[in-house]
């Protein structure tokens, strides 16, 4: 008997704590509904025999087809998808590296760097992304034409990722959260400062680098205004979301629009690989490894 | 010290950023036309039109080489749709190309930018052998600045004959009354300025441009509250349907029996209804006691010279061969386009055609587009969507309040 | 702390003064070699065997005057006029044309005058630079000490002068393509840049301040327009950033509860919804639902109701249905970053607090939310005001509709910014709108840079943890 009260809290605790679980993956599940339907309907209009973009009083389609995906990729006269979708990724890859390459710098620099300016860098950086953006497009399509570059793929990757620099405040947060400690350690190994950020800083960031990369990565799949005032008449340099758009006009939408939904689920396939690749590091968490070591 | 480090950065950076300046700057020299360019022998054009258009475009354009013996042409095409032209420009007029398709309404913007090359060669030929209509459309200010292309960007009505007679289709009132027996809708997307336009340019109301350059509105008058009177009649029956143009194309056959729009969605439906499918003019529709015939707007499509261009004689030839019935005739062929050349119009392919027949009878009632500012737009929707949602409250006021948004400049 | 605070104009302005004093300080102690720096940038560096450095300042100096020479002369001449020469044109009874001899382009101008200005600034500091480095290698000539090895300088700067490497090519890139535009930007609000004054056929040219003016004295209809929208925009940019990061963060903690399984799983259906372009969902949700889409099919069929919802063309609801799908969208963003950060809390705090008898809902509130406010208040910061512009959630939702005639020219759901488009787009008063643009940035700036230095001044950033 007094075996058992002595267990007796421990026991409520963890019924409590089971309830407690039920009840959160009850309202996970619930959350994950929500958050799936959508595209799940969107997955099955991707699918949908139907044309149109509208069903005249029901929801679920009345037939089934592949024809959608085939036409995405072999109808290409008028919509060359698979050459938008490589031209996507090139520039999402690497605007995806400069720009985390330059938000690491960035955020390193001002996190664990002590030099002059480094207030007023970070009150600058702060205040410069305030202005609405969509008045500077003109002027930098400009600037690309100058250079020579306007209408090219290098273009959009210059433009997605030279600001780049300018998020970093996240990044920064996490770097800040890691105990000095450990760098002063390291000096007092005889390591640089350089090292110290290759070999000790970056391994332990994974989660938010991991972060910096998705929304990198995913910019080129999104933009449409500034892409299309870049790549002008310039149709071998479309990108998917500029590609997509076209679908929807006027004398497109209705043949093209189930066609339109299965582009968009092929654009989230690059995203969807890239995030269940990089899962891993989220798991790693930074207190589970290094610093408790 | 760090200072120094900085600068050594900065100047190597000047030293890799500066020569592609310089290569551009000299690269950059003046725009001007040079009247030598009448008798180059190599000619250099490059064109824009739609994705749709670009397969016709190219043998358009390798005919227009072959019938000009003596000179050797090369072609570049871009891809920019008649909607988008005006974008494209106005953002750099430099990289527009030689001759580009655009779409009438936005040939004021283009114009007043000097963005467009005054068309005077050819002229008259050009306005003989054009629909009227189509000229004014392409001129501005009594300047042609367009090769009337198309006279198809306008709107009528597509109506199923196994629910409409001919005749019940003449009146909107006689519709209305069909569709509640039939249990069936009728479709018009009010909420839009375009369409809503037609009732109100029909009771007589109209819009031009003040000496000062700002929009004339005169749909508060007292034959603007007639026709604001049928909207709010038309919009509060339970037949009245409205949304975008995939909802017309979804539901048109099936709930839905009848609706205005344009030559656009004319495949669709004939795919959808078979022999079911009529068009017609716009209906009629009472207001005050009378019946008044809807107008509407009646676009067209042109084709531009770039005021920048170097070969403005060549570009011009171009133009003109881009938009002469042949190639009209052509369009209609091939994507169905209705043709603004009188010769081309009159074949009996384009004759039989109901979608292009509707428009041409539409056509007499139809208003240019070219003296609505885009001040128009907006609140001529919010007037649109107050009638949709059955705005209850005083007619005059919303009208006076729409008005007042139209022709009033935003600063000022 | 070196760190001193160093903000504002004091901070900008005495490295400048610092320059000339400098400056002035080489030319008075150098020798002949050094004053000649002056002149032929590199000169002193190259005649004391600094070869590297040397060349690339004659080099920058080179580059430099050919750019003004051949191109940005062109252009500077004219910034205090922005272009005087309209088109003109010539009749061609032969070819039946007029002949067109282009005019000034205001617009280019502007712009190329503004890149032109920055170099120059960029050639300013270069010039200092070789001022100084000819007089430090004057003065390690004299001291027999010899000229830093490359090997060492490059040493130095992946250690003490890394901060130098880390953000020369980010800040090249900012300066580039956000600081130069963001100038061209403000200046178009001094000029008359409007409808009637585009290029290439017209020019524009400075007014002032005219255009501020102008706006203050709006008239009734567009200033009722501006506060309603104003009102919006804050409650719409409150739900936006905080709100949805609260529920991410909720979200992440209940995926990351020990106990709970498949964690990848729960994260990876979430981050789907990501991986879908967020145009794509938007106009989605917009065909979902409007007044006959799949929404209000479904609940006309469950017979829940009998009038379709106007779940877009009721302005309130229309409201409401914007927040809801911005979560929709958002929460995942939150999630993700709250992930990183709360797996980085060390495990010791919550065990400790445990020990003290501190419930699941006194953690969050004493440990867990002050930590990720701690570290995330400069983000939140950005994201309040990224939200303010945030000009896709709208313009795909809704584009502001369902309009109404109690605004000029806007609806229900448009944010200032989507209004300021839609002036631009159909009036194309480039200046109307760079001066609302102004002033939205100055009230954004002064209450960002306020909150931002008030949490992270007052504070040491490493005390945490």
């Amino acid at each position: 008997m007094t075996k058992q009260l002595g267990i007796g809290p421990g026991g409520g605790m963890k019924a409590r704590a089971r309830a407690a679980n039920t009840a959160i993956y009850i309202a996970l599940a619930v959350l994950a509904a929500i958050w799936i339907t959508p595209i799940a309907y969107l997955a099955i209009s991707s699918f949908r025999a139907e044309k149109g973009a509208f069903l005249d009083g029901y929801v679920m389609p009345k037939g089934y087809t592949l024809g959608n995906y085939v036409r995405l990729f072999t109808d290409t006269a008028q919509f060359d998808y698979p050459r938008w979708f490589t031209n996507t990724l090139i520039v999402a890859v690497f605007s995806c590296i400069i720009s985390t390459a330059f938000v690491l710098m960035v955020a390193y620099a001002l996190s664990r760097l002590r030099f002059r300016m480094r207030r007023p860098i970070m009150n600058i950086a702060l205040v410069m992304g305030m202005f609405p953006g969509f008045m500077a497009i003109i002027a930098i399509y400009h600037l690309i034409k100058i250079i020579g570059l306007d209408k090219s793929l290098v273009a959009l990757v210059l433009v997605y990722s030279a600001g780049a620099g300018l998020g970093y405040y996240i990044m920064k947060g996490f770097f800040d959260t890691i105990p000095r400690a450990l760098d002063e350690a390291a000096i007092i190994d005889g390591a640089s400062r350089f090292r110290i950020f290759w070999q000790i800083t970056i391994p332990m960031s994974r989660p938010i680098i991991t972060y910096t990369a998705l929304t990198a990565f995913m910019a080129p799949w999104v933009d449409f205004i500034l892409a299309s005032v870049i790549m002008k008449d310039n149709y071998q340099n479309y990108t998917v979301a500029l590609g997509l758009f076209r679908m929807l006009e006027r004398e497109n939408i209705y043949s093209w629009y189930t066609v339109f939904c299965a582009g968009a689920v092929v654009a989230a396939i690059p995203i969807a690989i890239l995030f269940v690749i990089m899962q891993k590091n989220y798991v790693e968490g930074v207190t589970g490894g290094a610093v408790k070591g | 010290m760090g200072k120094r480090i900085l600068s050594r950065a900065l100047a190597t950076a000047a030293a890799v950023l500066l020569p592609a300046f310089l290569l551009a700057a000299c690269g950059g020299a003046g725009y001007d036309a040079d009247r030598d360019s009448v008798h180059s022998a190599n000619v250099a054009l490059r064109v824009w039109g739609p994705q749709e258009e670009q397969a016709n475009l190219r043998e358009m354009c390798e005919a227009f080489a072959d019938a000009n013996p003596g000179r050797s042409y090369s072609f570049e095409y871009g891809v920019v749709s008649e909607a988008d032209a005006r974008d494209r420009i106005m953002e750099d007029p430099a990289a527009a190309a030689d001759v580009f398709m655009y779409s009438n309404d936005h040939l004021r913007a283009l114009a007043e930018a000097e963005a467009l090359y005054e068309i005077t060669r050819n002229k008259d030929d050009i306005e003989a052998r054009n629909l009227p209509a189509s000229i004014d459309s392409a001129s501005f200010e009594g300047r042609l600045y367009g090769y009337p292309m198309t006279a198809d960007n306008g709107y009528f009505l597509y109506y199923d004959n196994s629910v409409f007679s001919a005749e019940d289709a003449l009146s909107l009132d006689r519709m209305v009354e069909v569709a509640v027996a039939a249990g069936k809708k009728i479709f018009m997307d009010v909420s839009n300025g375009w369409y809503i336009a037609g009732f109100f340019l029909g009771a007589g109301c109209s819009l031009s441009i003040g000496e000062d350059g700002g929009q004339i509105c005169d749909f508060n008058s007292a034959d603007g509250l007639k026709a604001a009177e049928a909207i709010r009649a038309f919009t509060s029956s339970p037949v009245f349907m409205t949304g975008d143009d995939p909802v017309f194309q979804g539901g048109m056959g099936a709930s839905i029996a009848a609706g205005v729009s344009g030559t656009w969605n004319a495949e669709i439906f004939r795919e959808k209804l078979g022999d079911r499918l009529s068009a017609t003019k716009l209906p009629s529709f009472s207001a005050g006691g009378e019946e008044i015939q809807m107008a509407s707007f009646g676009g067209y499509k042109l084709v531009g010279v770039s005021s920048l261009t170097k070969l403005p004689t060549h570009a011009m030839d171009l133009a003109d061969w881009l938009t002469n019935e042949e190639n009209q005739a052509r369009r209609f062929e091939t994507r169905g386009l209705g043709p603004s050349n009188i010769a081309a119009a009159e074949r009996p392919s384009v004759k039989a055609d109901i979608a292009l027949a509707a428009l041409a009878e539409q056509n007499v009632y139809a208003h240019p587009q070219n003296d609505v500012l885009n001040s128009f737009w907006t609140p001529a929707e919010s007037f649109g969507l107050a009638m949709e949602n059955n705005a209850g409250g005083d007619l005059q006021a919303l009208l006076d309040t729409m008005v007042a948004q139209i022709v009033a400049p935003p600063s000022g | 702390m070196q760190d001193r605070k160093k903000t504002g104009a004091a901070g900008f302005f005495r490295p400048i003064g610092a320059l000339f004093s400098a400056a002035g300080e080489a030319f008075a102690h150098g020798d002949w070699k050094t004053r000649l720096s002056f002149l032929v940038m590199g000169f002193g560096c190259l005649a004391r065997r600094r070869f590297v450095k040397g060349l690339l300042y004659l080099a920058s100096e080179i580059l430099f005057i050919l750019y003004i020479a051949l191109f940005g002369s062109r252009y500077l001449k004219d910034l205090g006029t922005l272009g005087t020469v309209t088109r003109s044109q010539v009749w061609d009874g032969e070819e039946q044309i007029y002949w067109y001899v282009q005019g000034d382009n205001s617009m280019l101008i502007l712009l190329y005058s503004v890149l032109s200005i920055f170099f120059i600034a960029i050639f300013a500091a270069a010039y200092f630079a070789n001022i100084r480095s000819a007089y430090e290698a004057q003065a390690e000539d004299a001291a027999g000490r010899p000229a830093p090895g490359m090997r060492d300088a490059a040493a130095s700067l992946l250690d003490r002068k890394l901060h130098t490497t880390l953000l020369a090519l980010p800040t090249l890139g900012v300066f580039a393509f956000t600081l130069l535009p963001v100038i061209f930007m403000i200046l178009m609000a001094f000029t008359n840049f409007d409808r009637a004054h585009q290029p290439p056929g017209n020019l524009f040219t400075w007014v002032g301040l005219q255009n501020f003016l102008d706006i203050f004295w709006m008239n009734p209809g567009k200033s009722k327009t501006f506060y309603h929208l104003l009102g919006w925009t804050v409650i719409w940019a409150v739900f936006a950033t905080f709100v949805n990061y609260l529920l991410g963060m909720v979200l992440a903690l209940m995926i990351n509860k020990k106990g709970i399984r498949f964690k990848a799983f729960w994260r990876t259906i979430f981050v789907l919804s990501i991986a879908v372009p967020a145009f794509v969902t938007l106009l989605l949700m917009r065909q979902i639902l409007q007044d006959q889409g799949a929404a209000n099919v479904i609940l006309q069929q469950l017979g829940l109701v009998s009038q379709p919802v106007h779940f877009l063309t009721d302005g309130f609801l229309a409201k409401i249905s914007v927040i809801l799908v911005n979560y929709w969208i958002g929460i995942p963003y939150s999630m993700l970053i709250t992930t990183g950060i709360l797996m980085n809390i060390p495990a010791d705090i919550y065990e400790s607090a445990r020990i003290d008898g501190a419930g699941p809902l006194k953690q969050f509130t004493a440990i867990t939310l002050p930590y990720m406010l701690f570290i995330t208040t400069p983000y939140l910061i950005t994201q309040f005001i990224a939200n303010i512009n945030n000009f896709n959630a709208i313009y795909f939702l809704t584009s502001g509709g369902p309009l109404s005639l109690d605004y000029y020219q806007a609806g229900e759901t448009d944010l200032l910014v989507t209004w300021l488009y839609k002036l631009t787009v159909s009036f194309q008063d480039y200046n109307l709108a760079s001066t609302i643009g102004i002033l939205l940035f100055v009230v954004c700036s002064v209450v960002s840079l306020v909150t931002f230095n008030i949490t992270m001044g007052g504070r040491k950033e490493e005390t945490f943890a």
